[in-house]
């Protein structure tokens, strides 16, 4: 009500932030509204707009129940991860093609689906989502078609291949799609993008500063969706080659400071024998909670082992080696 | 302006000085004064934020633990505050240094974690407001000495973007969050340490110390108030030879792993005249002083070599 008023005195509109800093006393002047009224105002639009401080302890408490590790069902990458990927931070998969980048994404998003019981979103901007791949690692899991469907109906997927559309879906999750998305299913654990350079590093490069721009606010969007709503976001990169000639994740220096852990895939060169299809190697680059760099042999087709003990099962996996 | 009798006193009086923070990482009696702004620059991985949690178990440990007991606000605008790394160091610390007369471990947890009050911010706009509410705060605790932000460059593409062809509209928002805490560090008389993220990375052909990739590139006003500049680097560094036969006395048949070595050279503009005032400082030539330190990251946080 006080706000309308002085505005219509005034006759101006001003950003926020000027009303804010100039001096309250010229302002009182100039729209003949008191002084006492104008620091009323400006107590109430700083109290709504400011980001309120937290006491360290009630942040530690509050952190302590809301915090989840999500097992990844691999349990090499749950050791490079600390037992699994943490609620609340981005995680970044990096690996050129065909290292794997993918599969471990789907394989996340089956087991989260299938063990843990909750939601996942998958957000795929390359066209490499692939349903029936899914299904056949939920088929391993059980043979009870329905709990199939189950897990497969709390994956939601969209396909988007630009940058603005992934900030729609984004902004549309964090203003209430998710909640929408909970219901019925259980909460929504975990968002995965794959991959985010795809529609990201088009942009980067050359004189425009809005690449970079657009790259921090997907960032900024993924990090407030995941601290507010305590999921998990995973994130998958490519990667390019440093001046010295190793590999590194790509998105550059500006993006390396966004993932709070980061791995890196890579195919495992085996000198004289064809490498079996499911080893990679991963190395975990980035993480506030391990030293790095820790390297660990990953097998793929963990995931797709089956779940019978028995010799028949061995012979599925020999099949799909050679 | 008014103010009331309280809000006066709570602004004259002194806060603790954070000269002694870290004597290791500073030269000679070049800790951060009174009103002195330090700025952690550094790429990727160089443990900026670790120094961060650092200074901040240094801050408000009690004293019997080896901290200074000081309020600190975290300023978070890039969601790096790791409250469950920051704990474990300070459960670390606090069971290193702990005598069997002292309280229970969770009643003094809770009180270091009372003392430190975090903000998150998400754009330069509510940064800007967020200083401004800072000062309520300020006024209302005395014993709030140390102001951390991590990080003072997480909005720079952003303002870039939206200031358009313009340089002074890019950087008009941080230099008005620049002159407020200008304003807050004059007034209240705080130190501030942030965090500044490389976004040019660094040529391994050219010399190590090389400037060319280090150079400030946020904007004027804030480097005028960056006193102490921190740039960090890190390598990976080989075991000696005392690692390679304690593991082989040990019978043990892991491979020794390479360590991270995190290096800091610290840059400390110093005033030559003795006698402070802020006119006299401004006339007088500033001399620089240099020192660089080394560490490991440990479970129990930061261990200097």
């Amino acid at each position: 009500m006080l706000e309308y008023s002085m505005v219509h005195m005034a006759s101006v509109i001003v950003p926020l932030e000027d009303l804010v800093s100039s001096d309250i006393e010229e302002v009182a002047q100039r729209c003949s509204v008191s002084y006492k009224a104008l620091f009323a105002i400006r107590r109430v639009l700083l109290a709504q707009h400011t980001a309120f401080p937290v006491s360290g302890a009630d942040l530690y408490e509050e952190l302590l129940s809301s915090t989840a590790i999500l097992s990844t069902g691999n349990p090499s990458l749950d050791k490079l991860l600390d037992s699994g990927v943490y609620t609340g931070e981005i995680t970044e998969l990096s690996g050129g093609p065909g290292s794997g980048k993918s599969q471990v994404c789907f394989a996340v998003a089956a087991h989260i689906s299938f063990h843990l019981k909750q939601s996942v979103i998958f957000i795929d901007t390359t066209g490499g989502f692939c349903a029936g791949r899914l299904l056949q690692m939920l088929q391993t899991e059980t043979s009870n078609t329905q709990e199939q469907m189950e897990a497969l109906q709390r994956i939601h997927v969209s396909r988007l291949f630009d940058v603005y559309a992934l900030l729609d879906c984004l902004y549309g999750l964090r203003g209430g799609g998710l909640q929408q998305t909970s219901v019925g299913g259980g909460s929504v654990k975990a968002v995965i993008v794959d991959s985010v350079s795809a529609v990201i590093s088009p942009l980067l490069g050359g004189k425009q500063n809005e690449g970079m721009s657009l790259m921090i606010q997907v960032a900024g969007v993924l990090k407030t969706m995941a601290k507010d709503f305590n999921i998990a976001a995973l994130v998958t990169n490519h990667v390019t080659r440093s001046a010295s000639g190793e590999v590194q994740p790509g998105l550059g220096v500006s993006w390396s400071h966004i993932p709070r852990t980061r791995i890196l895939l890579e195919r495992v060169e085996k000198s004289a024998v064809f490498s079996p299809s499911g080893l990679r190697s991963a190395t975990l680059i980035k993480s506030s909670r391990q030293p790095c760099p820790i390297k660990e042999e990953l097998n793929l087709q963990w995931w797709s082992r089956s779940q019978e003990a028995s010799s028949s099962g061995k012979r599925k996996l020999d099949e799909t080696d050679s | 302006m008014t103010e009331s009798g309280a809000q006066l006193f709570a602004r004259l009086e002194a806060r603790r000085c954070l000269k002694d923070i870290e004597p290791r990482l500073f030269p000679e009696d070049g800790g951060p004064n009174h009103g002195e702004v330090v700025e952690l620059y550094g790429a990727e991985g160089t443990g900026k934020t670790e120094m961060l949690y650092h200074l901040l178990c240094r801050c408000v440990l009690p004293v019997a633990s080896g901290g200074l007991e000081v309020d600190v606000v975290f300023v978070d605008t890039d969601y790096s505050l790791d409250m469950l790394r920051l704990v474990s160091i300070l459960d670390n610390r606090l069971n290193s240094a702990r005598s069997p007369s002292a309280g229970s471990d969770e009643a003094v947890l809770r009180s270091c974690l009372s003392r430190l009050l975090v903000v998150h911010c998400s754009s330069s706009a509510q940064l800007l407001l967020t200083l401004h509410f800072l000062e309520t705060t300020l006024s209302s605790r005395p014993g709030l000495a140390l102001l951390l932000i991590d990080s003072i460059s997480a909005f720079y593409w952003l303002d870039r973007s939206e200031g358009g062809a313009s340089f002074s509209r890019q950087e008009e928002r941080l230099s008005k969050c620049a002159e407020l805490l200008g304003r807050l560090l004059r007034d209240y008389r705080i130190t501030v340490f942030a965090t500044c993220h490389a976004i040019r990375r660094r040529s391994h052909s050219g010399p190590p110390s090389s400037s060319e990739s280090d150079r400030p590139f946020l904007c004027r006003p804030w480097q005028r108030l960056v006193t102490h500049r921190l740039v960090c680097s890190s390598r990976q560094e080989a075991p000696n030879n005392n690692n390679n036969n304690m593991a082989a006395a040990a019978g043990s048949s892991e491979e020794p792993r390479t360590r991270q070595v995190f290096t800091v050279h610290a840059t400390a503009a110093a005033s030559s005249s003795t006698t402070s005032s802020s006119t006299a400082t401004s006339s007088s030539p500033r001399t620089k002083t240099y020192r660089s330190s080394s560490f490991y990251v440990t479970d129990g946080g930061v261990e200097f070599i």
